[in-house]
């Protein structure tokens, strides 16, 4: 193995053309926020690709569920009430952005008699938008104008030159990219590498043996947030980094939705759905926009489908069935 | 914004890991086409299907478990409470809920309901026979005892009796209002409404589409279900008889019957596939009285090991029974052993009602009747094995997570152990994400403890790979896509199966007439709820080629039907990477079944037979 010349942008999108500032700015986002080594137990690491050379023994892929867990497990008697919580907003119940905190984000459009046309799914971070923004605001602009609103001009997206994160066309009137506080690539970022260290004083599970200075399994790991991605995350690199191996995020880095499931929906006629999926950024496995919606014509639209007979009413039942990844390599240092 | 670039920490020299390893990554994934109906295959799945009659694990014997009814040893200071299950209660709990009856012979009994006040009658009558949880547990820890220190099953004998109640029998027994207090969706709808939900065939040509069941399909839902099991067949003949005669004049239309019974030795307690079935199951928590260290579910670590606070015997976790009992105390899900309230029958408003007063105590039943296809599964895994130069029962030992045994290919990756599959309290002891510790036992006359060698870290899937049934059914200790493994303690069921039909595994050249008679498995499991347990796990895990894991889908009961097609893959790991395998054929095809409420006893002849 030798090492990673460059973080790519996620998906490998390109944005920009060929030779565009952009990308090294995006390796630069990357690189500052990753420490050549975040040393943890028994002598694994969390590593920066580009500084460190492992040879990767295997991948693997940290995946969760796009419903926010936190929602869903308070309301585990009464489902109903997640699926209105995660959509919930003034005026048009187009989704509660606010509790989508598993780094997916998704908008919900409805016709007139409030039925759902169109759900669409996100797991793109704002710092992507942030940098382009920094190079090229006309392009920003064009993204927004292909994919949210052909209305969409500069001025709704900055306030003095800053690019707003939660401008109008991200939050009200659409969607582009995460906007939720803590669904960001720098955070998540933190969490990987921030997972190789486990602190013995956070430990709230089953304490580890006398004998073992730190977890040597999950159930004692620490009682970390209520999500579904925070343990998936740090549970998931703490006991890679305790193998020892050494971790990181497979290049390139990004939150993807990996998978989605329509086994069992059907249409009105009771017959399985067709394909209702497109993906509008990202490419199989590594998704970072994500749309359902039933072609013009059809004679019905998403709210009449059902999901194992039960009716579509709320974008949450959809995103239950989406799943989210970060995908982790493991190795050991290259002599 | 973090923006400050870190400085770098000195790295601390670890144990050094094989570097000449294959990455076990798919960007080296190399698909593996087989060849499923070839004479080598025919010529090898005799041998493979006859070796299958030599696994028998080996109980130990001499062995005296600690007191039945209290072992004050097993009581760890400072724990949570566990519910006490006075005398009452035990006499409603039904008792193929708790223990469980797991007898060598089962009947199931459909029964549609023609006339209303008929089958009360009925209830009245059948009621006195159903079999409580005192009663079974009673025996149960009589013949526990008895056979550890005979080393084999002590001549003990018992019938018994389960029933259990459709959506719609609740609405016609009891009232509409009462039926829809049960917040279960999936219970209301039944399990024919949620097939291919499941996965099941969408395709009605398909003979596991729901039209083609032999019963609980669209036109064929049953209303009742009832369970008569015995250790002595002419005693359960004797019952099932006894049941049907007093069936007909209550005009209970008997839908279809289905006779279980256990394979013959050496094959008894495996399934069709000659795999032992059944070695892990949750510990319910809770007390059969208040004395100390009278738990339903005996306790045997050590406690001044932590672990002694999550696991009965090692490998068995313990679960608040509120996750099969309504009304119970129940799982914490971010905590490994802290429980969680009760769900109330009848919560605040606007919160929905959870279930009717008088159902509390019972649990929900799901019966799925799975047609086994043991000849296209044996041909599959010697078809894969051939391909990749493996043993064909050590390649179809990764795909169940266990050899034909029970032994658990974690602790013994190279061959079978029948010893260690015979030994309760080592046979289902190991992790997957870290090296399993040896865990201390309290002292249990006669037991040498367990000397096997501990199994490995595992994380990567190697030994017991990702889409292994066993891996993906009960992750254990990994975290999956719903976070940490605590959540996964909230789906754990209690299953009561028991298979169907005359084996072929451990004959040699069977018949023509043999192969075509109908085999498999009666799946039967009790939870507290059908969507978040049963439901989560077939379709979340099982079904996915992602969830928890990447690496395919489950190769033994996991299903796919993605618009029509079906074929399922995994990703078989091996020295050279990961080679893909197309799983094209069925082995397992839903024929049957249905979503039942086992209610507490004293509301059979109470709210649904008066």
């Amino acid at each position: 193995m030798s090492l990673l010349a460059r973080y790519d942008t996620p998906a490998s999108l390109r944005d920009m053309p060929v030779g565009s500032p952009f990308y090294d700015n995006w390796h630069d986002f990357i690189a500052l926020r990753l420490d050549a080594s975040t040393i943890g137990t028994n002598g694994g690491e969390f590593y920066d690709a580009t500084q460190t050379d492992v040879n990767i023994l295997g991948e693997h892929a940290l995946v969760w569920m796009a419903f926010p867990r936190r929602v869903l497990m308070p309301r585990l008697d009464d489902r109903t009430s997640a699926f209105i919580e995660a959509d919930r907003t003034p005026g048009g119940d187009s989704g509660n952005r606010n509790v989508q905190d598993e780094y997916c984000e998704w908008r919900v459009e409805r016709n007139a008699a409030g039925k759902i046309t169109k759900v669409t799914f996100t797991t793109e971070t704002p710092e992507y938008f942030e940098q382009l923004w920094a190079v090229d605001r006309a392009r920003v602009v064009t993204l927004y104008q292909t994919f949210v609103n052909p209305a969409v001009v500069e001025a709704d997206l900055h306030i003095g030159g800053t690019y707003q994160r939660s401008n109008r066309w991200n939050n009200a009137d659409g969607i582009m990219h995460l906007r939720q506080s803590i669904n960001n690539l720098n955070a998540a970022l933190n969490l990987a590498q921030d997972s190789a260290v486990t602190p013995q004083a956070q430990f709230t599970g089953i304490p580890a043996p006398t004998t073992i200075p730190t977890a040597s399994d999950n159930y004692q790991m620490p009682s970390v947030a209520d999500t579904s991605v925070d343990p998936r995350v740090t549970y998931d690199v703490a006991a890679l980094v305790r193998k020892p191996f050494s971790v990181t995020l497979r290049d390139p880095i990004g939150l993807y939705m990996t998978h989605f499931d329509d086994t069992g929906w059907t249409k009105p006629d009771g017959k399985p759905v067709d394909n209702y999926w497109t993906i509008l950024r990202g490419n199989p496995g590594q998704i970072l926009r994500l749309q359902y919606e039933v072609p013009a014509g059809a004679g019905f639209v998403v709210g009449d489908l059902s999901i194992g007979g039960r009716p579509i009413e709320w974008g949450g039942q959809i995103a239950e069935h989406v799943t989210v990844s970060i995908v982790g390599v493991a190795g050991v240092r290259a002599s | 914004m973090n923006s400050k670039k870190k400085t770098p920490r000195k790295r601390v020299p670890g144990k050094q890991i094989v570097k000449e390893q294959v990455a076990l990554t798919r960007d080296n994934l190399v698909p593996l086409e087989l060849e499923i109906n070839s004479k080598a295959v025919a010529s090898k799945f005799n041998v493979a299907l006859e070796a299958l009659g030599k696994f028998e694990p080996k109980f130990p014997s001499g062995i005296i478990l600690p007191a039945l009814t209290g072992d004050p040893g097993a009581e760890i200071p400072g724990a949570d409470a566990e519910p006490v299950y006075d005398a009452k209660q035990r006499a409603t709990i039904q008792g193929n809920t708790i223990p469980g009856f797991n007898k060598d012979h089962q009947h199931f009994l459909f029964f549609r309901i023609r006339d209303v006040r008929r089958a009360k009658k009925f209830l009245q009558w059948i009621a006195p026979f159903i079999s409580s949880m005192e009663e079974v547990l009673s025996w149960v820890r009589s013949f526990r005892a008895m056979r550890h220190r005979l080393g084999v099953n002590p001549p003990m004998s018992a019938t018994w009796v389960n029933i259990a109640f459709a959506y719609r029998a609740i609405q016609v027994l009891a009232s509409e209002a009462d039926a829809n207090a049960f917040n279960e969706q999936s219970f209301r709808q039944g399990l024919a409404a949620r097939s291919t939900y499941l996965g099941d065939p969408t395709d009605f040509k398909n003979p596991g589409h729901r039209k083609n069941w032999v019963v609980g399909g669209p036109s064929s839902e049953a209303d009742i279900l009832v369970i008569v099991a015995a250790d002595d067949p002419k005693d359960l003949e004797r019952m099932v008889n006894l049941i049907k005669r007093n069936a007909a004049p209550a005009q209970l239309r008997l839908l279809f019957e289905q006779r279980g019974d256990t394979l013959p030795d050496p094959l008894r307690g495996h399934e069709h596939f000659g795999f032992k079935d059944g070695v892990s199951q949750p510990g319910v928590r809770g007390k059969v009285s208040s004395a100390p260290g009278d738990f339903i579910t005996p306790r045997y670590i050590d406690h001044t090991d932590p672990r002694a606070r999550i696991y009965a015997k090692p490998g068995q976790l313990l679960i608040w029974p509120g996750q099969f009992l309504l009304g119970e105390p129940r799982q914490d899900p971010e905590h490994p052993f802290a429980p969680a309230p009760a769900a109330v029958a009848t919560p605040p408003p606007p919160a929905p009602p959870n279930f009717p007063a008088w159902a509390a105590l019972g649990s929900y039943v799901v019966c799925r009747r799975l047609r086994q296809n043991v000849p296209a599964f044996w041909k599959f895994a010697v078809a894969g094995s051939g391909e990749l130069g493996l043993d064909p029962v050590k390649f179809a030992s990764m795909l169940v997570g266990r050899w034909p045994s029970g032994a658990p290919v974690m602790r013994t990756p190279a061959s079978d152990d029948a010893t260690l599959a015979g030994d309760e309290w080592a046979n289902n002891h190991f992790i997957f994400n870290d090296p399993t510790l040896p865990i201390p036992l309290r002292p249990i006359p006669g037991y040498g403890g367990d000397t096997f060698p501990q199994a490995m870290q595992d994380m990567l899937g190697a030994v017991c790979p990702h889409f292994a049934h066993i891996r993906k059914a009960n992750p254990r200790d990994i975290s999956t896509d719903l976070g940490k493994p605590h959540d996964s303690m909230l789906r754990m069921v209690l299953r009561r199966g028991i298979p169907f039909g005359p084996p072929i595994a451990g004959i040699k050249n069977p018949s023509t007439r043999l192969l075509k008679q109908e085999r498999g498995l009666m799946f039967i499991c009790y939870a507290s709820t059908i969507e978040n347990q049963f439901e989560l796990l077939t379709r979340r895990w099982s079904n996915s080629p992602v969830q928890p894991n990447f690496g395919g889908h489950d190769p033994i009961i996991g299903q796919r039907d993605e618009r029509g097609a079906r074929a399922r893959f995994i990703d078989f790991p091996t020295t050279t990477g990961l080679r893909r395998i197309e799983l094209r054929d069925e082995w397992v095809i839903p024929t049957g079944g249905g979503y039942f409420f086992s209610p507490p006893i004293e509301a059979i002849a109470g709210v649904l037979g008066a």
